[in-house]
């Protein structure tokens, strides 16, 4: 798992020169091997269909729904509301409240401060708050 | 002003009664509540749909905790496992040891930890399906979260659904939850091997059963001994 996690991180750095069919091919391998890691969070119950990857110290906002097929990365904090599913976020991202992804990818560091919004297919990067001020591509 | 009718709304829907809410947002909250049962009753229409399109059987098996959900699928996949392609979808608030018990009778599984939500919606559901090549699978088992209550109000789009007691529940269960009975086609009445020691009213849950749903097929069984495993699998069709 660990090394498809590698080739999107790779895959990523520089959005302008991305293949979106390799990148297809290495969310499809990821997916594959994707399992089920759930048994420490910070926060309160949220629901979880399987397979969820939860790396060190998440923070799990109200009414959180994850999966299926995601990772989370190491101190990644997640609002109330939020939903996800097959996505990618890597480590150090914040996500605001009622934030509902689907077949997405965050880079390391960004933060969405903001609320109510929806992406689906998307690479996001960068802190912004709001929407329009992320750097986006979708696949 | 916002604020507190969003934090009101919030404690409303954890508390799942409109009667707690003030008469300024009433009309909001069971607007809420109506379009969430339709949206709810829309995707299990559209889950059927799909599933029926793949030419998978499908069942959602309701009962309480500990009334034997868990044994009675492990008995199935383990009598069907070598005939059709079986995947089975768990619900529980939390844990995955129900999915582990049925995976070791070798059928695929997927669990969902509701974390506070007391039963599987259409959502779940959907959620799953959308992401599965359901070209590999004939069956398709929904063991939903263990309560006879919460379950009623939502569908999950399966051809039939099973509800499950047991004799330990006492002979009251049946008559004291009836909107899970008349939304069954199955009712089993586990644990019929204790029969002897807790001389439970087994006529009475049979006939409170009945009257509530008078379609309903209504079994015993015994899946710690095995006893009607066999006769359930003839009465659901497979």
């Amino acid at each position: 798992m660990k090394e498809e996690l590698n080739a999107i991180r790779e895959l990523i750095e520089d959005l302008n020169k991305i293949s979106k069919n390799q990148l297809k091919s290495a969310l499809k391998s990821l997916f594959a091997k994707i399992y089920n890691q759930i048994d420490i969070y910070i926060g309160d119950f949220p629901t979880f269909i399987e397979p969820v990857y939860l790396e060190d110290n998440v923070t799990i906002g109200d009414d959180v729904l994850l999966g299926p097929n995601v990772y989370i990365g190491a101190n990644v904090v997640i609002g109330d509301y939020v939903e996800l599913s097959n996505c990618v976020i890597f480590d150090d991202v914040h996500l605001g409240n009622n934030l509902k992804l689907d077949n997405c990818i965050i880079s390391p560091k960004s933060s969405l401060d903001f609320e109510n919004f929806k992406f689906s297919s998307t690479i996001l990067s960068g802190k912004a708050d709001s929407a329009n001020k992320l750097k986006k591509m979708s696949f | 002003m916002q604020d507190n009718n969003e934090e009101e709304i919030s404690r409303i829907k954890e508390l799942e009664s409109i009667n707690l809410s003030s008469d300024k947002i009433r009309d909001s909250v069971v607007s809420t509540k109506k379009q969430i049962e339709k949206q709810n009753e829309q995707l299990a229409a559209t889950i059927n749909l799909t599933l029926k399109n793949h030419k998978i059987k499908s069942f959602d098996i309701v009962g309480a905790i500990g009334a034997g959900k868990t044994e009675i699928i492990s008995q199935i996949v383990e009598k069907l496992g070598s005939k059709y392609r079986i995947l089975v979808i768990c619900g529980d608030i939390t844990t995955r040891v129900d999915a582990d018990r049925i995976e070791a009778h070798n059928a695929e599984t997927v669990q969902i930890n509701t974390g506070r939500e007391c039963a599987l919606n259409a959502y779940h559901i959907h959620q799953i399906i959308r992401n599965k090549d359901l070209e590999k699978y004939d069956l398709l088992f929904i063991e939903n979260v263990g309560n006879l209550i919460c379950p009623s109000d939502f569908i999950l789009g399966t051809d039939k659904r099973i509800v499950v007691v047991s004799i330990t529940e006492g002979e009251w269960v049946i008559e004291k939850h009836p909107m899970l009975f008349k939304m069954s086609d199955i009712a089993i009445i586990n644990k019929i091997d204790l029969k002897d020691r807790l001389g439970t009213d087994i006529n009475k849950m049979k006939e409170d059963a009945k009257r509530l749903n008078p379609n309903i097929k209504v079994l015993t069984t015994s899946a710690k001994t095995n006893l009607n495993i066999e006769k359930l699998i003839s009465i659901m069709g497979l």
